[in-house]
């Protein structure tokens, strides 16, 4: 069953009267327990699909459903909420929020949904040891490395409990050890959470390990492979 | 017609968003991410702070150097010839003169002041014009004819001899300021003629000695007016022992007004019962017009203030696009994203008042012996002003600026706070 759809998604960025077409009519279908990547060279439109599918951009034509409810009739405080209770995210640039810690961080999004302290912070504390990072709860970001803050950032995305990961780029920023361990937490969490991820992504260790590629080029599907 | 309705749409969704950020002010996480936020540049949260600190320090102990100021002059008026309520015949305020006068004394205002409650002190005066003559010199002055025991007990003159000795049983015996005295060249003990019209039309006069000089705070009084015996003005006057006032003081500045209410209600229209403020306007205009002086100027410093956290508040926005893109990819509302904006604000203007308020108080508690203003005597003194200004504190002082610096706080961080709130978290998200 799909839980998340693009449907014939057309997305047109105007910069000082100059069209820029990034997505040229997409229809897609993610469905729940995918472990899945969006490939494509730069400016195939991949991150342009994740941020439709993320509710942080609006389509220019078409409609994007999630869960059988079209995003473009929601509300900003709407979407706000779907991002929140619905939706994980994870950032090529880690993106922690600099002044918290990390148990914090994944407290963060905890707070916004109004679950009581006691149990955030033993479902925070819980999280970070999934993610190998039980010792440094009370390090900030810039206390941490890249791999690590990382780490927290896929803590904080699946802390909400959330229909689906939106990965994008997630390894970008990590030497290919790093990448291949925070590669193989996700998995793990996919496997045995079954947490629903979808990366946007042009790292090879990415698209070898997920179990649907879907390939883009210049804003089309050119393929969608399922292994 | 687009273009118009995208920015009526816009204030609209400003204000809806600026009432529904308001409940979460008080939000606990949203405390704790601003109050750390204000301390991620602490060298331009100082800057601030310092600003708004000099501000409000400034602002507040120049209103309480203006306060004192009037202060001094309200009480200096009071303390030297008004008192705080005094008793006349009807018809003085429009003819003051020795033609309206309350008979036998004022009998009938002192019957109803004995046993008052919330009288300290009161004390008949005659009061009229006359002409003082010197072998050298002459000047019209304002004579006035008191009982020195009761006199001493309503105003300073007793305590403002600066030669010679205060009234006593002696007869024809004067009391002049001291400005006056250079004015006719005269000194203690030397002889002078007062002349005055009488009730009946007739000039009169008598030979006096000087007793004593006085000087008060106000210059103007001081070359304005001499006292005599009451006894000796009735005489002088010819009006037997009626008296032209009875001036009364209270126990408490904030008792004035009932206490007049409750004695014109007593006496009815046997007298005119008035309050300093309404027997002297131009001193309640003085006063009015230093309270306006003190809002203008707390005006300009909020107005430059919320100029300075506008500016801040949109560099810490601007500096921060890609954090608030991330916090409302996650799921941040937009209103509570405007109360953490809004928060800090409130939290570095806190600083700065916190600051400015201490710079203020210990200012006022240093010069709690005054500030000696003597090289601008001659302007102070004919504003009625003493040369030493204690500078004065109200709760104003302290309930206005703390709640105008919030309100500048969070009216001048809502701009920045919805541009905030308007970032596309896509945006925002990649922003370097």
């Amino acid at each position: 069953m799909a839980i998340l759809e693009a449907r014939n998604v057309t997305k047109v960025y105007e910069t000082r009267g100059v069209e820029t077409p990034a997505l040229r009519g997409v229809d897609l279908e993610v469905e729940a327990g995918e472990f899945s990547a969006l490939a494509g060279p730069s400016g195939s439109g991949k991150t342009t699909l994740l941020n439709l599918f993320g509710a942080l951009d609006e389509p220019t034509t078409g409609s994007v459903i999630l869960e059988g409810q079209c995003l473009g009739e929601l509300s900003a405080m709407e979407l706000a909420d779907l991002r929140l209770h619905k939706l994980g995210f994870v950032f090529q640039a880690y993106n922690l929020i600099p002044v918290l810690t990390a148990r914090e961080n994944v407290e963060f999004v905890m707070e916004l949904q109004g679950v009581k302290p006691r149990e955030r912070q033993e479902r925070a504390e819980k999280l970070l040891a999934e993610v190998g990072l039980a010792d440094l709860g009370a390090k900030r970001p810039l206390e941490m490395s890249g791999g690590q803050q990382q780490r927290v950032a896929v803590a904080r995305a699946i802390a909400s409990g959330p229909r689906i990961v939106l990965a994008d780029e997630p390894t970008a920023n990590l030497d290919s050890k790093t990448a291949g361990q925070l590669l193989d937490l996700m998995h793990t969490m996919n496997r045995e959470r079954g947490v629903t991820f979808l990366f946007s992504t042009h790292d090879p260790m990415v698209i070898d390990k997920a179990s649907r590629v879907v390939r883009l080029v210049d804003g089309r599907i050119s393929a969608d492979e399922r292994r | 017609m687009g273009r118009t309705l995208g920015r009526f749409e816009n204030r609209f969704e400003s204000l809806r968003l600026t009432a529904q950020m308001v409940p979460h002010l008080l939000d606990r996480t949203l405390l704790r991410i601003a109050w750390r936020n204000v301390w991620r540049n602490p060298r331009r949260t100082g800057i601030v702070v310092t600003a708004v600190a000099v501000g409000i320090g400034g602002a507040v102990l120049t209103m309480a150097i203006n306060f004192g100021m009037v202060v001094q002059m309200v009480e200096t008026a009071i303390s030297t010839d008004l008192g705080h309520v005094q008793a006349h015949a009807v018809g003085y305020a429009d003819d003051p003169g020795i033609d309206h006068r309350l008979p036998a004394g004022g009998a009938a205002v002192l019957a109803a002041l004995e046993g008052r409650e919330h009288v300290a002190a009161f004390a008949p005066r005659v009061r009229g014009q006359a002409l003082v003559f010197s072998p050298r010199a002459s000047s019209g002055v304002g004579l006035i004819g008191v009982d020195p025991e009761r006199e001493a007990s309503v105003t300073v003159l007793a305590d403002s001899i600066t030669a010679g000795s205060y009234l006593d049983d002696t007869k024809r015996r004067l009391l002049v300021g001291e400005a006056l005295a250079r004015r006719l060249h005269v000194d203690v003990g030397d002889k002078v003629v007062i002349s005055v019209q009488d009730i009946h039309g007739d000039l009169t006069g008598e030979a006096f000695r000087v007793q004593g000089l006085f000087r008060t705070a106000s210059r103007d009084f001081d070359a304005g007016h001499a006292f005599v015996r009451l006894e000796e003005a009735q005489s002088l006057f010819g009006i037997s022992d009626d008296v032209s006032e009875v001036v009364i003081v209270a126990d408490h500045r904030r008792r004035v007004d009932g206490l007049r209410d409750g004695l014109a209600a007593t006496v009815g229209d046997a007298a005119l019962i008035r309050s300093w403020d309404q027997s002297q306007p131009l001193l309640r205009y003085m006063v009015d017009l230093f309270d306006q002086v003190g809002w203008i100027v707390y005006a300009a410093v909020f107005v430059a203030m919320a100029f300075g956290i506008a500016n801040v508040m949109l560099m810490a926005v601007h500096e921060r696009i890609r954090e608030i893109g991330i916090i409302t990819a996650i799921g941040m509302h937009p209103d509570r994203l405007v109360a953490l904006v809004c928060i800090e604000s409130v939290f570095v203007t806190s600083l700065g008042l916190l600051t400015g308020l201490a710079i203020a108080f210990g200012s006022v508690a240093a010069l709690g012996e005054g500030i000696d203003l003597s090289a601008w005597a001659d302007g102070l003194e004919a504003l009625g002003v003493g040369t030493r200004i204690v500078p004065t504190l109200r709760l104003d002082d302290l309930t206005v600026p703390v709640l105008a610096a919030t309100i500048t706080a969070l009216v001048a961080s809502l701009w920045p706070a919805m541009r905030a709130a308007r970032l596309r978290p896509a945006e925002a998200v990649r922003h370097i």
